[in-house]
């Protein structure tokens, strides 16, 4: 867990002092839990939590022409938003296989900011260094800046008491001053709760983490680790690149369709994804939920009448629900209210297939 | 947070003797292995009247990062098992010893406990 090979975030002494389990995430030793996956759960769906997920990479793709040349390779349509906004898109192949899922900060037609998954992030760099005409700079700034998400339905009244702007729209950022450092204040998050995701400069990460926990001691803050994180964005049917995503599973498959720009001339992988989408996807990712007291997990196999048709991509038990939830790639067929099986190792357990989100986001009652 | 009066395996089981049933042995898993589990959501136990084997897979136990199976500390016949867990798997965490207890066995053979570790054993392994 202190593998000396793992990278560490400007936090990782905050983390041991609140006494986090560590895991590897990409490359990174990250904590996994501090109090346990479903206090800190429960934290962010009734409270507000505060999580560092620094690991996320950073890349800066700058000079005249950024906009453009970025909008000519990920997926989404950069021409939908304007300076201030982000976006979630894609990065495919030419085959339509997703290298990876991230959010492009538009800070100018020629300043963007894009934040990829951390195992991917040197990948998507040098994809796109590898096409950007002259002029255009492609950066790797995966240590340059920490990142920290503050999610719950009291995480605006925490951001505010932290002095830091929170009444911008959703997918919106603002930059503000932190004691002399800018701090990007992002309305996104993966939680599906209103919350907020903090690009903090790496020497600044402390401080303002610190702040965060004491402005929101009165509203009950947590600090939550990835654990918790897997499950509350499960419970949202959001799915998690190399699970549910990957260079197997194209954006028709994963439920990713809505982050194609089909009208635009040019992105990677646009000619195969036509192709697919015209031919209609050969399967497609669902959500299960347990009908008994099945927890499905990556990897297992979903059967209907004994037949393998299937296989989970993401499950965990859900927190909210008290009841195992997951993502499965399924036959177009096998549509939502169908029953399906789950090989669950010596037992075959019985799930209804649904349409995600398994919880409805910010229902919870803020207590 | 390895209470003396109990035997371990090396599987991270306890075994506190007697049990509560006429003859039988009480059975749990430890603090380190709770711990180490992080929360728990579901706790599958054999049915009163199995016949165990040492060492076999005896039951699943499943927290919300990842699944650990139980094992049958000595050889012999479930007697009880504690049907609050279906509802209140938590239990594990929160009183391992206690509240969070699995099942009750009668062993085949009562010498099998002495091949248990002691706690002093069962320390030395999960500390040293």
């Amino acid at each position: 867990m202190t593998d000396a090979t793992l990278a560490r975030t400007p936090l990782h002494e905050r983390h041991e002092a609140l006494g986090a389990k560590f895991a590897e995430f990409g490359g990174w030793s990250m904590p996994l839990q501090y109090s346990g996956v479903v206090d800190e759960h429960t934290a962010v769906r009734e409270r507000v939590g505060l999580f560092d997920v620094s690991h996320l990479g950073k890349a800066s793709v700058t000079g005249p022409g950024a906009r453009e040349f970025v909008n000519s390779c990920l997926s989404n349509d950069l021409d939908k938003i304007g300076p201030g906004q982000a976006q979630y898109t894609l990065c495919c192949d030419e085959s339509g296989g997703v290298v990876d899922d991230l959010i492009i900060y538009l800070r100018a037609d020629d300043d963007l900011l894009l934040v990829p998954n951390a195992a991917n992030n040197a990948e998507v760099v040098r994809r796109l260094a590898a096409e950007a005409p002259a002029g255009v700079d492609v950066r790797d700034q995966h240590r340059e800046f920490a990142v920290m998400a503050i999610q719950g339905p009291r995480s605006e009244r925490t951001v505010a008491a932290a002095g830091l702007p929170t009444e911008h729209p959703y997918m919106s950022f603002v930059e503000a001053d932190f004691d002399g450092v800018s701090v990007t204040v992002c309305r996104t998050g993966y939680t599906g709760e209103r919350g907020y995701e903090l690009v903090v400069p790496w020497d600044a990460a402390t401080a303002v983490w610190d702040a965060l926990l004491r402005a929101g001691e009165s509203d009950g803050i947590a600090a939550c680790g990835l654990g918790a994180r897997d499950t509350l964005r499960t419970d949202m049917g959001y799915p998690l690149h190399g699970q549910d995503l990957s260079l197997e599973i194209s954006p028709l498959q994963g439920r990713s369709s809505w982050a194609v720009g089909w009208s635009k001339e040019r992105f990677w992988g646009r000619a195969a994804l036509l192709a697919e989408k015209e031919a209609g996807p050969a399967r497609r990712l669902r959500g299960i939920r347990a009908l008994g007291r099945g927890i499905p997990r990556p990897g297992m196999t979903v059967t209907v009448d004994s037949d393998p048709v299937g296989t989970v991509t993401s499950g965990t038990f859900s927190p909210t629900l008290r009841q195992g939830v997951g993502l499965a790639l399924l036959p177009p067929e096998v549509t939502e209210g169908s029953e399906v099986a789950v090989q669950i190792r010596n037992r075959t357990e019985s799930f209804e297939v649904v349409r995600p989100p398994f919880v409805q986001a910010g229902s919870a009652e803020s207590a | 947070m390895y209470p003396d009066d109990l035997r371990y395996t090396s599987k991270h089981e306890w075994v506190r003797s007697p049990g509560e049933a006429e003859g039988s042995v009480r059975i749990g898993i430890t603090h380190f292995a709770q711990e180490q589990l992080g929360d728990i959501v579901y706790v599958q136990l054999p049915a009163v009247g199995d016949e165990l084997t040492a060492d076999d897979v005896c039951g699943e136990l499943e927290s919300t990062k990842s699944v650990s199976e139980l094992y049958a500390p000595v050889s012999g016949t479930v007697v009880a098992r504690n049907d609050d867990l279906d509802a209140s798997p938590e239990q594990v965490n929160a009183e391992p010893y206690g509240a969070g207890w699995m099942i009750e066995m009668i062993p085949s053979d009562e010498s099998a406990l002495e091949g248990l570790l002691t706690a002093a054993d069962y320390r030395a392994q999960v500390e040293g």
